[in-house]
């Protein structure tokens, strides 16, 4: 029995979190929250990204991959979560996973390699379709290729290049949103109904992953900030009233990194056909929904215990909870997933 | 990430499960056998059937086979666990013994101890109870007040202890005991293993709000303990106790999931009998639920991997604790919320018998108390693990 990330799993979250907290702290976030890069995808973080591998990691080695798994493309993504990181990082190896698991031969030769280095942005849009516009898609305008659905009834996926983007206003300023209309769109000949329900899943995995991290790093912010905020003459952090509501988190927050690192492993062993499809559905739905949950809970019990500065704009909470807020609703929010879960087992 | 285990960890599962399949009586697997017995009837059946599968090797698993254990693996005791609670196995008679005494008696008592405690403890010859709380220390364990007064080789232990699980039933207690007059806190107590079968001892059962008398009162007028008869140094009991609940950490929450989802299958039954499992309320919660109940899955298999992997849980038990008794407890809310005008009725329209799930239900008001409540668990949390101040 070995349920926990190995060592070098361990070691790429790590040296995503060391770069992050060496070279793109949270001042460099705020530089991107507050407009001063104008597409969003600061220049420094996005040549980090395709140097280190983090958008090569679910790439085969075949195309210049690292031809690894769900699981360390998780681990990535929590560690971004925990950065608020900016940039198109989620949407490029999700566009990469629709490439690599649906296209022809050729459309992998042609874009694969270009994907995992960070010559190419990705995107990709589970909503809309490509010939009637993709509606607030991630790095939209930014993407050099975007995965959309090929016709509404959601029969297919397409590769859309050459697309007329209109940006999409969102209180999330870590992120960027255009929608999507024009340009032209190719088919990926794999994209059966199985395969995207399984790109979805894929997709939910990562911003679950994403949450998860989002909630540990409010968590272990606010904990730290409440060791050292006196009042009354004493730490906030040794009243009951907060150390309970703390205590309860941190317990969620580790239900929530486990439910995720079991969804990416469940997702792939069901692709790999050594798990049934219905435990990786509900995986991924427990996950989604765990992570969800506990990340508007952490997200907003850190403005709540740093008190009055944590309302403030100088602060960074409002990054925290914010992200959280939007991705709580992206691909299924609590309802949605909790929803499935029990059609699966009422 | 491998969530098999080994391939002697497996024959040993279908080993036991074939013996399990041969022993367990049908009627025992039927629901609510073990509620229409009365307390003694189930303790003295659930005691021979121990022995019984101690003869057959199925005891001790993880115990060193120089005390007569199996000698398996941490793996194997998640089994062993499961596959009890599969079997529709009743609960062990001497939890107390088997799970914090006898690890205890390994790590630090005498060879005599070792001797006189563990080999009986296997075929449960002997049933302990733990004798921590009081009625004035319950949570605030250090407050406890039972004295014991030198007297020769031995102790004389006056004082009274409560919630004492198994009270009528057990044989022997370990208890702690105040050994130096004026001490304070927990300075000055001792660890002693008081024989219950003596004129100073007397245990009467207490009523559980469930009807049942699972546990009891134990008072101490005169009795007597050889002062040899104390596990760990004389005054040394806070330390001796410590280590003790510290074996909490190996228990298994595999075989508690496999509890609660059969259980959650029987409430998401009664939902479809009353026609309540489309109210989208009431699969939002019992989703919600089981989202709790599969976080505890996973959360034991990490548990598992990291007692594998020989590391220190430090004060994890806590959140387990937290996870598995609150995820229980609102478990058993939803049941009544589906129920609502058959809340408490004895049986449903189509006649199923509610009974055994109305135990339940009243059972787990009582996990979030025994064992460290949950307001104990989330201090321990935030001050040891979060490092909040105290």
């Amino acid at each position: 029995m070995f349920f926990a990330l190995t060592e070098d799993q361990q070691e790429f979250g790590k040296a995503v979190r060391d770069y992050l907290a060496e070279r793109f702290d949270l001042a460099a976030v705020r530089e991107v929250v507050e407009g001063g890069v104008a597409d969003g995808n600061p220049a420094s973080l996005w040549a980090a990204a395709g140097e280190q591998g983090w958008l090569a990691v679910t790439v085969g080695e075949e195309h210049d991959g690292l031809g690894l798994g769900l699981v360390e493309a998780q681990v990535i993504a929590r560690a971004l979560g925990a950065g608020v990181a900016p940039g198109p990082w989620r949407g490029t190896v999700l566009a990469a996973e629709a490439i690599r698991l649906a296209g022809s031969d050729e459309q992998r030769r042609a874009w694969l390699p270009k994907l995992a280095a960070g010559e190419a942005v990705g995107a990709v849009s589970h909503r809309g379709d490509v010939a009637g516009g993709l509606p607030a898609v991630e790095y939209g305008a930014e993407a050099d290729v975007v995965v959309g659905p090929s016709d509404p009834d959601l029969a297919g996926l397409s590769l859309l290049t050459g697309a007329t983007a209109t940006p999409v206003g969102s209180y999330d300023g870590t992120t960027r949103l255009a929608s999507l209309s024009g340009g032209t769109a190719e088919a990926l000949p794999g994209a059966t109904v199985e395969l995207q329900k399984q790109l979805t899943d894929r997709a939910t995995v990562l911003v679950a992953a994403d949450l998860v991290g989002i909630a540990r790093e409010a968590l272990t912010r606010t904990v730290a900030y409440d060791r050292d905020r006196e009042q009354f003459g004493v730490p906030v952090g040794s009243f009951q009233a907060i150390k309970h509501a703390l205590a309860d988190l941190h317990v969620g927050v580790t239900m929530a990194e486990h439910a995720s690192l079991y969804a990416a492993h469940a997702a792939d062993s069901a692709a790999a056909g050594v798990l049934d499809p219905a435990e990786a559905d509900l995986a991924v739905s427990v996950a989604k929904a765990k992570a969800s949950e506990v990340a508007l809970q952490a997200t907003a019990a850190m403005i709540q215990y740093h008190g009055g500065i944590g309302y403030t704009w100088e602060h960074e909470a409002h990054f925290f909870y914010k992200r959280a807020k939007r991705l709580a609703g992206q691909y299924g929010d609590v309802a949605v997933h909790r929803e499935r879960i029990a059609t699966l087992t009422v | 990430m491998d969530l098999t285990f080994t391939a002697a960890e497996e024959e040993f599962r279908s080993e036991l499960r074939s013996w399990l399949s041969a022993n367990i009586p049908q009627e025992w697997t039927r629901p609510g056998f073990w509620e229409s017995l009365d307390d003694d009837e189930s303790f003295r059946l659930r005691r021979d059937w121990e022995r019984d599968k101690a003869d057959a090797g199925f005891a001790g698993i993880q115990w060193p086979t120089e005390y007569g254990g199996r000698g398996g693996t941490p793996g194997m005791k998640a089994i062993y666990d499961e596959e009890m609670v599969r079997a529709h196995a009743p609960r062990t008679v001497n939890p107390l013994g088997l799970t914090f005494l006898a690890p205890t008696v390994m790590a630090i008592g005498t060879d005599a101890q070792k001797k006189e405690i563990i080999g009986p403890l296997l075929r449960n010859e002997v049933v302990w109870c733990q004798g921590f709380s009081e009625p004035g220390a319950g949570s605030d364990l250090a407050a406890l007040s039972t004295k014991g007064v030198r007297d020769g080789d031995d102790f004389v232990v006056n004082g009274q202890k409560v919630w004492t699980t198994n009270a009528v039933h057990g044989d022997k207690i370990f208890t702690m005991v105040r050994t130096e007059a004026g001490s304070e806190k927990h300075r000055g107590i001792s660890m002693l293993l008081i024989d219950m079968d003596q004129p100073g001892v007397t245990a009467r059962p207490l009523r559980q709000m469930s009807g049942a008398s699972e546990f009891g009162e134990v008072f101490f007028d005169d009795a007597r303990v050889a002062a040899a008869d104390c596990l760990g140094e004389i005054g040394d009991g806070w330390r001796t106790a410590m280590l003790l609940l510290s074996f909490e950490r190996g228990a298994s929450g595999i075989s508690q999931y496999t509890e609660f989802r059969r259980q959650y299958d029987e409430i998401a039954a009664v939902a479809r009998t009353l026609g309540r499992d489309t109210d989208p309320v009431v699969r939002d919660d019992l989703a919600r639920v089981l989202t709790e109940l599969e976080c505890l899955k996973l959360h034991s298999m990490h548990v598992l991997t990291q007692v594998e992997q020989g590391r220190d849980l430090g004060f994890e038990a806590s959140m387990t604790k937290l996870q598995w008794s609150e995820a229980f407890q609102d478990l058993w809310e939803v049941y009544d919320r589906i129920l609502g005008e058959h809340a408490t009725l004895d049986t449903l329209p189509d006649g199923t018998d509610l009974r055994p799930l109305h135990g339940q239900a009243m059972w787990s008001r009582s996990v979030t108390i025994w064992g460290g409540s949950s307001q104990v668990q989330r201090n321990i949390t935030a001050e040891r693990v979060l490092g909040l101040p105290r």
